[in-house]
């Protein structure tokens, strides 16, 4: 790659210049290496004992059978499981459509647009374990604003977090409600990379604003879209401070909000089960890793 | 995008443009509404009596009380919690930018992608996996409660966040700046120093910030591994979670002071966070 | 080009002192030079008494202290990960008996308190409580000493009762009827609320549980949530809340969503613990503040028996290098005087001297003052009593839920005690 093939004077900045590639590297790599595969490995190791309680105290290997224990464990671990792709699901679906909608809304210039992007990023920025308590205090059933704010205008009260069966999606939503902020960002970002010729040429040539939509921007759009939804994917499933805030360690009386991480976390510091909160945390990033793996391989295959 | 059917072509423009325009400050005013109003509410609250809180009715009309606030700087000592956060918060995105730009460009003009996967994958693993097997380490490196160890563990959030962003930003700034750079003189090395490294600010400015910001807001490490002298800022949240009482008012106050930097933060050094994303984005 | 320059020098500098900063936060977060008694403490009264009086113990004896304050889950959360390791950074903790002392001994992790217990005379061990005291002993060891105490008591609207020409109730039954007479005048306020969340419930629900004669196991240690008595108990607790509570999200209700329910005044009896009185009678957070009176717990068909346990203990942790301070620190704040003292400002305490003193009640409201005296002979746990105490809490809570629900409550509380059978077998081994 390079031009010259002498370098500098001394022959230490030469070693340097010929193998800059890992010398530039290897700090991030080196750091990044410790900090994560010793405790991979440990969690994996853990995975196969029966440790609880102290760490200290005595454990024995017994094997897959906190592996079998668990995948077969339809009270605790499949409905977290499920949990967990659902609220990602419904987070996601909200998060990427509406940001590309508000990214479309705000794409041409209009009067205070830059007041309006600070706005938006509000949310983002906010810390999330208050934001959970925020909106633990709105949407209280029985005296929160929520709920008085329904009435007033005729619609029917809400139990939103408190109710079994909306309380996932509630929180859902809320996760939706910190984050689509970003996907408009990066997606308004990505608009504004993109070549004007093509639209201009469609609009030319008839094309009504959805055809431009989906027929020129959205195909060029593709990859930056991509990127958004394999970011938001990851830190969507592992989505904590706010679960934990409104929830607390065991999401909630019948588990409603209990996703695979919540559920790790309540295994390891409070039933102190290390074995099996291994157990569950090794399939859990296993799961997010195919999924992961999925999402890059779509994105490589729409490439132009 | 546009709900308004098809019209002749000659009075398409006007009517349709109107329309438009109207419809896209509306659906733009339901936006800024959804955002700010539970933030809006938030600090209203943070200004209320307990008592008012509660009180739905009242959600504007009550008497303003600046007790929260007393409360929150004065009897929770919160200026320390503070200094802890921008100390972990600053040390951390300055180290963690040293370790990462350099890693970036390589990463970036050598193609590594297994290096770029490996570190992706570290973004992955959630953080209960790494407490446990964290805190044996750290504590027999005799460093638990001190600030070098929060510096270290948002460090490990930092790098592959800046990564993640200034690769995209490398693999979008052209080679012929650098290969000119060496054709006067400079060695490589020289020219990533004095040609990509300054080309490469407004990136740098937003992973900086985006780091920063995100150490702020980490509250799970700060939870296990902080002493009482090194808590951050999240983790004073639950001094207003009391045996017998929650205070709310607190609670909204203190939340209230822990984002008010940040904002400040954003409304001044918005440009470079959306000029940096697109770097990453695109190319990312 | 001179903008970016600029900038680069800026960000240097900024690198370089605040990498000096951290270099000497460091060292100096890391432990000072002196040993500092490492006290961590739950946020609760008594940690507010103790912070308020530090200076008199740290002149009188010398002994430098640091105070770790925690809410209570994260609490819970630092032991759990210090203690793990070994680490001998904590040396008083304070804990919550029933939900932890049983797990931290099993652990290893608490210091047997016997051997200075019974050499402190003057301190006088025998001036305790036995309940609690009972409900801390292990295999013979002391595992902590108790600072705080609760029982179950009835908050009541004095107000709304007079209007209506009510009593005070004495049972359950008077309590339904009165509630639903209130109710019935009331178009925004419920005649009853509690806490309904199955895990938050359970110590509650305990008084009830043994108010109908029923307990967590029989006396041969075998899960007893299935008798007749249990599932009455059930019936009750929940029966209330469906009938007479709020009508939606009853299963999700905390205590401080009940408290602040009935802190607005839309509720008109609320049962729970009398550690929580304070945020009934604090005017900035509550608008009844001149109606509420507050009864012992309403009698089921054994009486009235309320628990009365310890919420709070003191204890050593096995690791501490400083244990004779450790100990000193909880002598002085478990004294006689200080707990008298601590209980002029409404911190129940746990020593029977001090409750017989009537100087000492003068800290509570009197309605609560007496039905606390009239309390204070209630069963040493609030929860079955085993090392697994949050799963053993998750199982026995669920009927709860289907009582909410109008099912089929015999067969939850089957099905309750099977599982909770299951995890007695478990634990035995």
């Amino acid at each position: 790659m390079a031009v010259r093939t002498t370098f500098g004077s001394t022959p230490g900045s030469a070693w340097i210049n010929e193998h800059r590639k890992w010398v530039l590297a290897a700090p991030a790599l080196v750091f990044v290496g410790a900090l994560v595969v010793i405790p991979i490995i440990y969690t994996v190791v853990l995975s196969l004992t029966d440790a609880r309680g102290s760490i200290l105290s005595e454990f024995s290997f017994i094997g897959l059978e906190n592996y079998a224990a668990v995948l077969s464990d339809t009270a605790r671990f499949w409905p977290a499981a499920w949990r967990t792709f659902a609220y990602t699901t419904v987070a996601l679906s909200l998060q990427m459509s509406l940001g590309l909608a508000i990214a479309l809304l705000l794409r041409r210039p209009f009067r205070g647009q830059g007041i309006v992007r600070v706005i938006i990023l509000l949310p983002v920025v906010a810390t999330p374990v208050a934001v959970g308590m925020m909106w633990q205090l709105i949407l209280e059933p029985n005296i929160g604003v929520a709920n008085h704010l329904l009435e007033s205008i005729g619609l029917p009260r809400g139990s939103f977090l408190g109710s079994q069966s909306t309380a996932l999606v509630t929180l859902a939503i809320i996760d939706a409600w910190q984050w689509t902020p970003m996907v408009t960002l990066i997606l308004l970002a990505g608009l504004s990379t993109l070549p004007e010729e093509p639209d201009e040429a469609a609009r030319v040539d008839g094309a009504t604003a959805w055809q431009r939509f989906r027929f020129v921007t959205f195909p060029l759009l593709r990859p930056t879209f991509f990127a958004a939804l394999a970011l938001r994917a990851v830190d969507a499933l592992k989505s904590f401070d706010v679960l934990y805030a409104i929830k607390g360690p065991g999401g909630g009386s019948y588990h409603e909000a209990e996703t695979l991480n919540i559920y790790a976390y309540s295994l390891n510091f409070s039933h102190n089960n290390y074995g099996i909160a291994a157990t569950v945390l090794t399939l859990f990033v296993a799961l997010t890793l195919a999924l992961v793996t999925l999402l890059i391989f779509r994105r490589k295959e729409v490439r132009p | 995008m546009s709900s308004v059917p098809h019209a002749r072509p000659a009075r398409r423009q006007p009517a349709r443009a109107r329309a438009y325009t109207v419809f896209r400050f509306c659906a733009i005013g339901v936006v800024v509404v959804t955002i700010l109003g539970p933030l809006l509410w938030m600090i209203l609250a943070a200004l209320k009596d307990n008592v008012d809180i509660f009180n739905s009715s009242r959600i504007f009309s009550f008497a303003p009380t600046l007790k929260n606030f007393v409360t929150v700087f004065a009897e929770e000592s919160f200026l320390d919690f503070i200094v802890n956060s921008l100390l972990v918060g600053a040390v951390s995105t300055v180290i963690s930018l040293a370790v990462a730009l350099p890693a970036s460009y390589s990463i970036s003009r050598f193609v590594m992608r297994r290096s770029k996967t490996f570190v992706l994958v570290a973004r992955i693993m959630p953080a209960v996996s790494l407490l446990v097997p964290w805190y044996f380490l750290f504590s027999r490196m005799g460093i638990v409660g001190s600030y070098t160890v929060l510096v270290i563990t948002h460090m490990f959030v930092s790098v592959p966040l800046m990564i993640y962003i200034l690769v995209g930003f490398f693999d979008g700034l052209p080679l012929e700046l650098e290969e000119s750079g060496q054709v006067d003189g400079l060695t490589p090395i020289g020219a990533f120093l004095r040609i990509s490294v300054p080309l490469s600010m407004p990136g740098v400015a937003t992973a900086c910030i985006l780091a920063f910001i995100f150490s702020w807001n980490n509250f799970l490490f700060a939870l296990v591994l902080a002493s009482n002298s090194t808590r951050t800022l999240p983790l004073s949240l639950y001094n207003f979670v009391r045996y017998a009482s929650v205070d709310w008012g607190g609670l909204m106050a203190a939340s209230v002071v822990i984002t008010t930097p940040i904002i400040v933060i954003a409304l001044f050094l918005q440009r470079y966070i959306v000029a940096g994303l697109a770097a990453g984005a695109t190319k990312g | 080009m001179k903008r970016q320059t600029r900038f680069r020098n800026v960000a240097v500098a900024v690198s370089v002192a605040v990498l000096t900063a951290g270099v000497v936060g460091c060292s100096s977060g890391g432990g000072g030079s002196n040993r500092t008694l490492q006290v961590y403490m739950g946020n609760h009264g008594f940690t507010e008494q103790v912070q308020a009086n530090i200076e008199a113990f740290e002149e009188s004896t010398g002994i430098d202290v640091e105070i770790s304050v925690y809410g209570e889950e994260q609490l819970s959360d630092q032991y759990t990960v210090q203690l793990n390791a070994g680490s001998d950074d904590i040396d008083v903790m304070m804990f919550r008996p029933l939900q932890e002392a049983r797990l931290y001994w099993e652990n290893g992790w608490l210091e047997d308190l016997e051997p200075h217990a019974s050499t402190a005379t003057d301190w006088d061990l025998s001036d305790f409580q036995p309940g609690p005291i009972d409900a801390l002993t292990f295999d013979g060891a002391l595992t902590s000493i108790p600072v705080s105490t609760e029982r179950a008591v009835l908050y009541y609207r004095a107000d709304l009762l007079a209007e209506q020409g009510i009593a005070v109730p004495t049972t359950f039954e008077e309590l339904a009827d009165a509630a639903a007479a209130i109710e019935a005048a009331h178009d925004d306020v419920v005649g009853y609320v509690a806490r309904g969340n199955a895990h938050g419930a359970v110590p509650i629900f305990s008084a009830f549980l043994y108010s109908h004669g029923g307990d967590w196991v029989d006396a041969e240690g075998n899960a007893a949530l299935d008798t007749p008595e249990a599932i009455a108990a059930y019936e009750t607790y929940g029966g209330l809340l469906r009938d007479y509570g709020p009508s939606s999200g009853l299963a999700d209700i905390q205590w401080d969503s009940a408290m602040a329910l009935f802190t607005q005044g839309k509720a008109a009896f609320y049962i729970d613990a009398d550690s929580l009185a304070t945020n009934a009678i604090d005017p900035s957070s509550s608008t009844i503040v001149d109606s509420v009176a507050f009864a012992p717990l309403p009698a089921g068909p054994a009486g009235s028996r309320t628990f009365n346990i310890p919420n709070y203990a003191l204890g050593i942790s096995a690791y501490s290098s400083a244990k004779d301070e450790a100990w000193a620190f909880i002598e002085y704040f478990t004294s006689k005087e200080s707990t008298k003292q601590f209980q002029l400002n409404a911190i129940p305490g746990a020593r029977v001297s001090v409750w017989l003193d009537d100087e000492a009640l003068a800290g509570f409201p009197p309605t609560l003052a007496a039905a606390i005296a009239e309390s204070l002979d209630g069963v040493g746990r609030d929860r079955p009593a085993v090392a697994r105490a949050s799963e053993a809490r998750e199982i026995v809570g669920r009927p709860l839920l289907t009582v909410l629900e109008a099912g089929d409550t015999a067969a939850a509380a089957q099905e309750a005690n099977r599982a909770f059978q299951q995890l007695l077998d478990e634990v035995q081994d």
